[in-house]
């Protein structure tokens, strides 16, 4: 029988650190996703990866019976990402090249070249968004999250979120418009490395 | 549904996060305004594009860090003295202390009044404690710390990547006190690593353990056995900086040494003076 994350983690908690490595194997690429959305940089995201299941071995002993361990998860994976971020200087992070071989940068053999673009823009009007903004829709859309689940991994109500996703949605068309109407290059700072639209 | 309210509802419509009656409700503007019509496909058509943005998948090396982590975390925990009860009362008291706000406000204030209660009680009989036990469970939580970046730094100036053994070296750096499973393994990266960098990096990081007696004649036995110019000119100003006498005939022989790069020489030659 399959263990759920819950009683895994709880077991975690329970001082058998080991069940650390079932929990990981299914979430970590989830967390990548995320902090490379959210990031735009491969090696942050990675480090942020083992950054929070450091502190989930760190923090085991605030893990309840009544937690849900993704919501649980996704709230320490955003303390960290600010934790990062006051840390670190986000103009100077990273050398320009850390996005070579990055999303949208990867060459993708039998796209359409103007759909390719578009998608191109839309990663671009992401990264112009504000990074509350870029939250919110990045965890609805790729985390597939309902309203309920993003308002518990924020701590905040759902009428919040619904605001916030209702908001966003709106600005990202916006810059998206107003991107493909300039036809400029993205200069858009992705974690202190410029992400150039051709 | 007015045009307005429709706008409003757009989100959840499009994210399909609607439920009935409203979503009837919004189906039916639609069919009926065009100008609604077109502005919700709009966005439904950025949504639905926004899922075309690939993901990115993390390297091997990520779940290779995870499981070096892991371990020297297990290792830690296990040589870690005695399971201290501080763990125990930590995770018993997070178990019942209460999650709302207004609650361990509430908690918090009956906490304080009890407290300055009792503190009235025991200040009229006036025994004031002098003497504050020392705090063991903190140096027990240094020491399981210090083991785990030990660990951490040693696993990695095992691995076969320059950059991963460089970042062993670094690590060192969190050590104050190094048991001699590091200084040995710093010594023996500086004597046999294939990479300069790696090399240079770590008679930097002995640096800050000048003090011991290891470092100093591990530094002047590697002198005379590193073919890089740029190491040998750093370990001679460690061992001129650390003021180790014991190396002017090591830096005397350099200076002598035809074979030896000019620049090398001169160095030693000029920094000699300093010792002597």
């Amino acid at each position: 029988m399959v263990e759920t994350d819950e009683n895994l983690m709880l077991a975690v908690r329970a001082g058998d650190v080991s069940q650390l490595g079932p929990l990981f194997d299914r979430h970590h690429r989830v967390l990548f996703d995320f902090f490379a959305r959210m990031t735009g940089s491969r090696a942050i995201a990675e480090d942020l990866v083992q950054d929070v299941f450091f502190r989930i071995l760190k923090y085991r002993a605030t893990f309840r019976e009544d937690s849900r361990f993704k919501a649980w998860m996704f709230h320490i994976a955003r303390n960290a990402r600010v934790d990062y971020y006051r840390k670190h200087h986000p103009e100077a992070v990273l050398p320009e090249d850390d996005t070579a071989g990055f999303q949208s940068s990867m060459p993708a053999p039998g796209r359409a070249l103007e759909h390719e673009e578009q998608i191109t823009l839309l990663e671009c009007a992401m990264f112009k968004l504000p990074a509350e903004k870029r939250e919110v829709l990045v965890l609805s859309r790729y985390q597939e999250m309902k309203y309920e689940q993003i308002a518990e991994v924020m701590g905040c109500e759902v009428g919040t979120v619904k605001v916030r996703v209702h908001r966003a949605l709106n600005e990202l068309r916006e810059i998206f418009l107003k991107l493909s109407s300039e036809k400029q290059p993205c200069n858009v700072k992705k974690s202190g490395a410029s992400l150039r639209i051709m | 549904m007015q045009c307005e309210e429709v706008r409003s509802q757009f989100a959840d419509y499009v994210i399909d996060q609607m439920q009935e009656p409203v979503r009837s409700l919004v189906s039916e503007h639609l069919t009926s305004c065009q100008t609604c019509r077109a502005d919700a496909e709009e966005l439904k058509s950025l949504w639905k594009r926004l899922g075309s943005i690939p993901a990115a998948e993390p390297s091997p090396e990520l779940e290779s860090r995870f499981h070096i982590m892991l371990e020297a975390y297990k290792h830690g925990l296990n040589h870690a003295p005695a399971k201290n009860w501080w763990s125990r009362v930590n995770a018993w008291m997070s178990r019942w202390w209460p999650t709302q706000p207004v609650l361990q406000f509430g908690f918090s204030l009956g906490l304080l009044i009890l407290g300055v209660v009792i503190g009235r009680q025991v200040y009229s009989s006036s025994t004031i404690p002098s003497i504050v036990p020392p705090n063991t469970e903190v140096a027990e939580l240094r020491s399981e710390l210090t083991q785990t970046r030990q660990m951490v730094a040693l696993s990695l100036m095992q691995q076969q990547s320059a950059s991963d053994r460089l970042r062993g070296v670094n690590w060192s750096y969190q050590l104050q006190q190094p048991g001699g499973e590091v200084l040995t393994a710093l010594l023996d990266t500086l004597m046999h690593d294939s990479n300069v960098n790696v090399r240079l990096a770590t008679v930097d990081a002995l640096r800050q353990f000048g003090d011991r007696p290891v470092v100093r004649r591990g530094v002047i036995e590697a002198m005379t056995r590193q073919e890089s110019p740029m190491v040998q000119i750093a370990l001679i100003d460690l061992a001129v900086d650390l003021h180790e006498k014991e190396s002017i005939p090591t830096l005397r022989q350099l200076t002598q040494d035809r074979k030896i790069n000019e620049t090398v020489r001169e160095r030693a030659q000029k920094r000699l003076a300093e010792l002597e």
